[in-house]
C-alpha cells in the first residue's frame, strides 16, 4: 500500500462526550429491530414497511440532533456509520429468510458491505485515529439501501431493485477502495 | 391501509424522492463545474453526484415498472 499522509490542519481539538444527545438518538435505531422481526414474521408488510421507514428517519434525525445540540464527533460518524450496517444488514437477512428478497443479490450485498467495512477499519489505522471516512456515493447508496428493504416489505419491483443495487455497489465500493487503501489520508498521525 | 393507498404511498415515497433526488445531483454537479478535478474531494464529490443521478434514475424506473408504465 502507498501511504502519502498529509499534515493535518492545526484546529483547537474539542471533546465531544460519547453520551450525547445524537448518539441516543442512533442507539434508539437498534429498538426498530425487535418489532421489525415480529411484522415480517407475522407476514404484517405494511407495519415492516412503516418500521423501517422510522429507522431511515432516526437516521436522519441524528445528523440534525447533532447539529442543534453542537456534538458532532468522529466517534458519532463512525457510531452512525456502524449502526447503519447493523440494522440493515441485519434487516436485508430477516427479509431475505422468509422469502421476501432474492438471497444472491442479499448475500452480495452484504459481503460488499462487510468489505467496506473492514476498508474504513484499515483506513481509520492508516489516519490514526477514530475518523469516519466521507464518501458522497456511498451516503447515497445507504439510503439506497434502507429503501431497499422497505421495496422487500412493500413488495414493489423486489427483483428488479436488488439486481440494480449490486452492480452500483460493486463500483462505489470499488472507488473507494482506492481512496481508503491506497490514496493519502488527509491529517494522518504520523 | 388500503393495497391502492398502500401502493401509493410507495409510490410517492420512492417516485418523489428520487425524482427530486436527481434534480438535486443535477444541481450539485452543475455548482462544481469549473473547479479544480484534481482536488480528490472535488472528484469525490462529482462521483457521487453522478451515482446519485444514476440511484435517482433506477428509482424513477422502477416506480414506472411499479405502475406497469414500462
Amino acid at each position: 500500500m502507498v501511504s502519502t499522509a498529509v499534515p493535518a490542519p492545526t484546529a483547537p481539538a474539542r471533546v465531544v462526550s460519547p453520551w450525547n444527545p445524537a448518539n441516543a438518538v442512533t442507539a434508539s435505531r437498534f429498538l426498530c429491530l425487535p418489532p421489525f422481526v415480529w411484522a415480517v414474521h407475522g407476514g404484517h408488510h405494511q407495519w415492516a414497511t412503516i418500521i423501517i421507514l422510522v429507522c431511515g428517519l432516526l437516521d436522519k434525525l441524528d445528523g440534525l440532533v447533532a447539529k442543534i445540540f453542537d456534538c458532532r464527533s468522529p466517534f458519532g460518524e463512525m457510531f452512525d456509520a456502524i449502526t447503519d450496517g447493523i440494522c440493515y444488514g441485519f434487516c436485508l437477512l430477516v427479509v431475505a429468510w422468509y422469502g421476501w428478497a432474492p438471497a444472491i443479490p442479499v448475500a452480495a450485498i452484504l459481503i460488499l458491505g462487510l468489505a467496506n467495512t473492514a476498508m474504513r477499519g484499515i483506513y481509520a489505522k492508516r489516519a490514526g485515529r477514530t475518523v469516519n471516512y466521507k464518501s458522497y456515493a456511498m451516503e447515497r447508496i445507504v439510503a439506497y439501501t434502507g429503501y431497499l428493504i422497505g421495496f422487500a416489505t412493500g413488495g414493489m419491483e423486489v427483483t428488479y431493485f436488488f439486481w440494480a443495487y449490486v452492480p452500483m455497489m460493486t463500483i462505489i465500493v470499488l472507488h473507494d477502495a482506492k481512496r481508503m487503501l491506497i490514496d493519502a489520508v488527509p491529517g494522518a498521525q504520523l | 391501509m388500503t393495497a391502492t393507498q398502500f401502493k401509493w404511498f410507495l409510490t410517492i415515497l420512492t417516485g418523489g424522492l428520487a425524482g427530486v433526488w436527481v434534480i438535486y445531483d443535477l444541481w450539485n454537479l452543475s455548482r462544481l463545474r469549473g473547479k479544480d478535478t484534481s482536488d480528490p474531494i472535488v472528484a469525490d464529490k462529482r462521483f457521487g453526484y453522478y451515482m446519485g443521478i444514476l440511484i435517482g434514475v433506477v428509482g424513477v424506473v422502477g416506480v414506472l415498472r411499479f405502475h406497469g408504465v414500462v
